[in-house]
């Protein structure tokens, strides 16, 4: 056998080897921008694979629309736009070195943001550091704008605290013989999903409607048998679902089985989906749901998105899709008001022309606060008659509510 | 204080899981008995079955039980080449911590291409039957919760009457109790050892499609499996199946009971603290046999 | 047995140490000048990654090497340091530097118990333990979010707050090079000392060791101390330079499986097997990432590496080359310093070329039919 001379020997030689590698791999280094005719290049990076993949495919699909529309229109400064994606993997880890690599190795001039709450901090973070303009389509969580950043916008109507604003206001109003008076609240623990059940909870418990269930599930949970039945012993009146997709859809089922009938249902997310009602068995009659978007907003620029969206991957968009092209539109919008897009003192130009403008987006007009939350609301839907429609702000729309629900 | 109905609910939910608990700790307790071996990926094939399930009512639209004429036999098959062409090449020496790594490699490696294959997302049957229940005193049980503990109730019989009843479970229990003498007798132990690890893994078949039937399902959903199951075990005693069997259903019981006060994620810590104790004051488990000495 | 073919032997030990010394020297210079030459920000902050993983895999070397006890857990005590130390900064209001120490030793604190109730039975119960300590983990971190601010993340402030975010990564890499040579430094001493000989001896025969009066549970749990520190002095090391926690990610099962990985593959035996088997590991990570971008099947690449390892080349892939090339370039190599009883069996009842993973339990002539092993029946 071998000494242990020998062995430590080939094993620093193997050690050497491995350093020159990395070496050679750092030497492969993209060349700067900035000239009129290369493409603005967008850096992102989303979760193409893990838990977070299928939300993270439809913001894809939005910044490839976004891409293909404006460079179909004659592109940015008459640059195109070329998208550089990364895949983090749903991976905090991952995603910080993601947009380390966009900014610091392939050198892009512009980044925008990932999906999910929970990788929007720390990617923000790397931008703010950076001194890079930051606008993102998913970090709706409170937490997001607590931090301090300064070159953060989240490109939607509303933070997932007042998601639920109208609703609150329209049950709050109503006359105090028919409004519910005990709620159970159920919700993802995820900030995004926690952050609109807790916001409509805190509204209500204000206007005296009582909390009698209040839980919380890890993201992960696939049995709700024992949260449906201490939803249905509570016998509450409403029930509000702070969820995602597929947990939504389970706690309407486990509900469902134990034939627990409230006067209202309130799930994020879940119910707008297009696969809901096949989900649920089409038990879904007056189930309600906040949105941020409807491809039936009569904004210019949404008709020209919903066309060729449609055109381009064959079936309307999604929130998700949308939210993704607001961000495209919002970066637009700066960069031609600008002048400039690239890193370096241009990026606080752009910061500043967001913090002081209002801009037209799919989503309707949207402005910011200092800390980079949208200043809009939600707008509610609900299941009616087989299909789910705009039922709250009452000058958006399009059939009343029905209140209370009838049985699921 | 919780109202009775809503313990009773829980009672009936958590003798509900703990069926399916039972059938999977049974299967990881074969694995051991006849070679010592922790078997990471069993939760990592349960989810492959549920997916298979969940593929053939999606993509071919036959009712997720029917899917268990094609995976309990194709189980059976992988459970003897896994023994025969991998477990048992590994060196006898470091037997023990090797089977666990490549086990758990073989999960990640499950895992990995679930997730290339059917992605990320979560994933559920949408059955015509889905939110049916029935009534039993005030108490609703779910339709399809009452199949899966009645698959998972079938198998564990099957699976007793096998070891007990037939000329196969006689010498599956003696290479397990004595492999020497086992040998010694006639017993082809090589042949039968392989065909044990089948049954096991045929188990998880069984009990992916009773999963499947009732539960979301994702390609991760295995690591929430594998650490109560590797708890009931470690309780159980890692002697018998009825060890297991018992363990698991008090288990789940208790799972069930403590979400009323605690919620659902502080309720799973339970596996984790009779883990925890078990091995800290009676390593040998609570109702196993001698195997567990050597645990 | 004095010959005269030890003569020779001696001079080219010699050499063999002086060509190891100026490898080492080397390999130094590379890795402390590489800030330096480090083309932008993004390989600087490769590299802590890199090195980070190198810290880590080096220190769960000391009880997986020296023991032979495999943990699948080491993520989870690198995350409950990283916890640990941001929790002290964020709700004590300790210095940062302060709170890693502190941190590192409450993560030393948690091993012991944790060790009592995974070491006290031997065997696979242990890989259980580790598992169960990550998954448990994750739970408690997600759940207290009061304390730890669960889903929602925990914010470690920067313990450098002026510096750009170029330097920050500059200054952990040099902080993250210390530190793998303490745990290098550390591993060698112990390497050489008789309570290093005592690890070994459990690694080669648990039992045979325990009755010639090596006391193995106290060894076992003070080797596992020492790796949980180690491990927790990185992980909290990781949050100062990090600075965003989420427990799915600190506490996850991916992360000890790569340690375990690097360090199989570097070969648990040797003092900078790990170190080799993070940089393959690590690099190879980032270059994938990097050109290929959006495979999913990176898990499935981990597992089947892993199992390729396990079955094919239990003492790392780097000695079983080395090996081969041995076979080749030096076919009368004589010098037996340190052989192990898996070796020496091998020898002597494989076929004599090592032949060993066509080996099935069958024709193993110690009566295992089963391939249970003689360790585990007694």
């Amino acid at each position: 056998m071998t000494s242990r001379a020998t062995r430590g020997r080939r094993v620093t030689a193997t050690a050497l080897g491995a350093a020159v590698a990395l070496l050679l791999a750092g030497c492969g280094d993209d060349g700067g921008s900035g000239s009129s005719d290369d493409p603005i290049v967008v850096g992102i990076s989303l979760p193409l694979t893990g838990d977070f993949s299928e939300p993270g495919k439809g913001v894809q699909r939005g910044y490839e629309a976004w891409a293909k529309i404006t460079n179909d229109n004659g592109g940015l400064l008459g640059r195109q736009v070329e998208l550089k994606i990364l895949d983090d993997q749903s991976n905090a880890d991952r995603v910080v070195a993601d947009y380390e690599q966009l900014i610091g190795k392939d050198n892009v001039d512009i980044v925008v943001g990932p999906f999910s709450t929970r990788l929007v901090v720390p990617a923000a973070r790397v931008a703010e550091e950076y001194g890079m303009l930051f606008v993102e389509p998913a970090g709706a969580a409170k937490e997001v704008f607590a931090q301090g950043f300064k070159n953060l916008f989240y490109a939607a109507p509303a933070v997932a605290d007042d998601h639920y604003n109208h609703l609150a206001e329209y049950l709050l109003a109503l006359p105090p013989g028919q409004r519910p008076t005990t709620v159970a609240y159920a919700a993802m623990d995820d900030p995004f999903a926690q952050g609109t059940a807790y916001g409509l909870k805190a509204k209500l418990e204000a206007g005296g409607v009582r909390t009698v269930v209040d839980e919380v599930y890890p993201p992960n949970t696939t049995d709700f048998g024992t949260i449906a039945a201490k939803i249905a012993a509570s016998k509450a009146d409403m029930v509000v679902g702070g969820s995602q997709y597929q947990d939504g859809v389970n706690l309407i089922v486990a509900l469902q089985q134990l034939d627990y009938q409230p006067k209202l249902a309130a799930f994020s997310t879940a119910p707008t989906s297009p696969e809901f009602a096949a989900a649920i068995g089409n038990k879904t009659e007056g189930i309600l749901a906040p949105t941020g978007y409807t491809q039936k907003a009569s904004y210019p620029s949404n008709v020209e998105f919903v066309q060729k969206y449609t055109a381009q991957f064959g079936s309307p968009p999604e929130e998700d899709e949308a939210n993704a092209y607001t961000t495209g539109q919002v970066v637009a919008a700066a960069v031609s008001a600008v002048g400039c897009a690239e890193q370096g003192e241009c990026q606080q130009k752009l910061v500043d022309w967001i913090r002081g403008n209002k801009v037209e987006t799919v989503v309707g007009p949207l402005t910011w606060d200092a800390t980079g939350k949208p200043q809009g609301a939600h707008m509610i839907q609900q299941w009616v008659g087989g299909q789910i429609q705009i039922v709250l702000p009452t000058e958006a729309k399009e059939v009343d509510v029905v209140y209370p629900k009838p049985a699921w | 204080m919780p109202s009775g109905a809503l313990l009773f609910q829980s009672v009936i939910l958590g003798l509900l899981l703990g069926g399916l608990y039972a059938l999977l700790a049974a299967g990881l307790t074969l694995y051991f008995g006849i070679m010592r071996v922790v078997m990471i990926a069993h939760s990592a094939f349960l989810i492959l079955a549920a997916y298979l399930a969940w593929w053939s009512h999606a993509r071919l639209g036959v009712d997720p039980l029917l899917s268990m004429v094609v995976t309990v036999p194709l189980f059976f098959g992988l459970g003897v080449l896994l023994q025969r062409l991998l477990l048992a090449r590994l060196r006898p020496v470091t037997l023990t911590m090797m089977s666990v790594l490549l086990t758990f490699a073989i999960a990640v490696l499950i895992e990995g291409l679930l997730g290339y294959a059917f992605s990320g997302t979560q994933r559920r049957i949408q059955l015509g039957y889905g939110s049916a229940s029935l009534g039993l005193f005030g108490a609703r049980i779910a339709v399809v919760k009452l199949i899966a503990f009645g698959l998972a109730a079938v198998a564990l019989l099957t699976l007793y009457l096998l070891l007990k009843r037939t000329r196969f479970g006689w010498a599956l229990r003696a290479t397990i109790q004595h492999p020497d003498a086992a040998r010694l007798i006639g017993i082809d132990t090589d042949r039968i050892a392989g065909f044990g690890f089948g049954v096991g893994l045929a188990t998880a078949a069984v009990g992916g499609t009773a999963l499947a039937l009732d539960t979301t399902i994702y390609p991760s959903l295995h690591w929430h499996w594998i650490g109560p199951l590797m708890a009931i075990i470690v309780v159980g005693g890692l002697g018998s199946v009825p060890g297991a069997a018992v363990a698991a259903m008090l288990l789940g019981l208790v799972q069930s009971l403590l979400q009323i006060p605690l919620g659902t994620t502080w309720a799973q810590t339970v596996f984790y603290l009779a883990l925890f104790a078990t091995l800290a004051f009676r390593p040998q488990g609570f109702f196993g046999g001698r195997l567990a000495q050597r645990f | 047995m004095p010959s005269a073919s030890e003569l020779p032997a001696a001079p080219r030990h010699r050499l063999g140490g002086l060509f190891r010394a100026v490898a080492i020297l080397a390999v130094a210079a590379a890795v402390l000048s590489f800030p330096s030459w480090a083309p932008n920000p993004y390989i600087l902050s490769a590299g802590v990654v890199v090195l980070n993983y190198a810290v880590l895999s080096t220190s769960w070397n000391f009880v997986g090497g020296f023991t032979g006890y495999i943990s699948l857990g080491h993520g989870a005590l690198a995350g409950l340091g990283g916890y640990a130390t941001g929790l002290l900064v964020v709700r004590a209001g300790l210095p940062s530097f302060v709170a890693l120490a502190a941190a590192t030793l409450l993560v030393a604190a948690f091993a012991v118990p944790v060790g009592y109730a995974a070491l006290r039975v031997r065997g696979a119960s242990f890989v259980i333990v580790s598992i169960a300590l990550v998954l448990i983990l994750l739970l408690v971190f997600q759940s207290w979010a009061s304390f730890t601010g669960g889903s929602r993340g925990l914010v470690v402030p920067r313990p450098f707050p002026g510096l750009l975010r170029p330097e920050h990564h500059r200054v952990f890499f040099y902080l993250f090079a210390a530190l793998l040579a303490v745990a290098l430094l550390v591993w060698w001493l112990v390497d050489r000392s008789r309570f290093g000989l005592g690890l070994k001896a459990i690694r080669e025969d648990e039992d045979k060791a325990e009755s010639l009066g090596t006391p193995t549970f106290g060894y076992k749990l003070v080797v596992f101390v020492v790796s949980a520190g180690f491990t927790g002095l990185a992980g909290g090391l990781y949050a100062l330079w990090f600075g965003d926690l989420d427990p799915v990610f600190q506490f996850s099962i991916l992360t000890g499986s790569y340690l375990v990985l690097m360090a199989l593959l570097g070969g648990v035996r040797q003092l900078f097997g790990p170190l080799v088997g993070a940089l393959v590991v690590g690099i190879g990570l980032e270059y994938f990432k990097v050109e290929f971008g959006n495979t999913p099947l990176h898990l499935a690449a981990t597992g089947l590496l892993l199992a390729l390892v396990v079955m094919f080349m239990p003492d790392g892939v780097l000695p079983a080359l080395g090996a081969l090339v041995d076979r080749f370039l030096r076919p009368a190599q004589s010098s037996i310093r340190e052989v192990t009883a898996a070796e020496l069996r091998d020898r002597g009842s494989g076929p004599p070329e090592g032949d060993r993973p066509a080996d099935p339990p069958a024709s193993v002539p110690v009566g295992a039919p089963d391939g249970r092993s003689a360790e585990e029946r007694s």
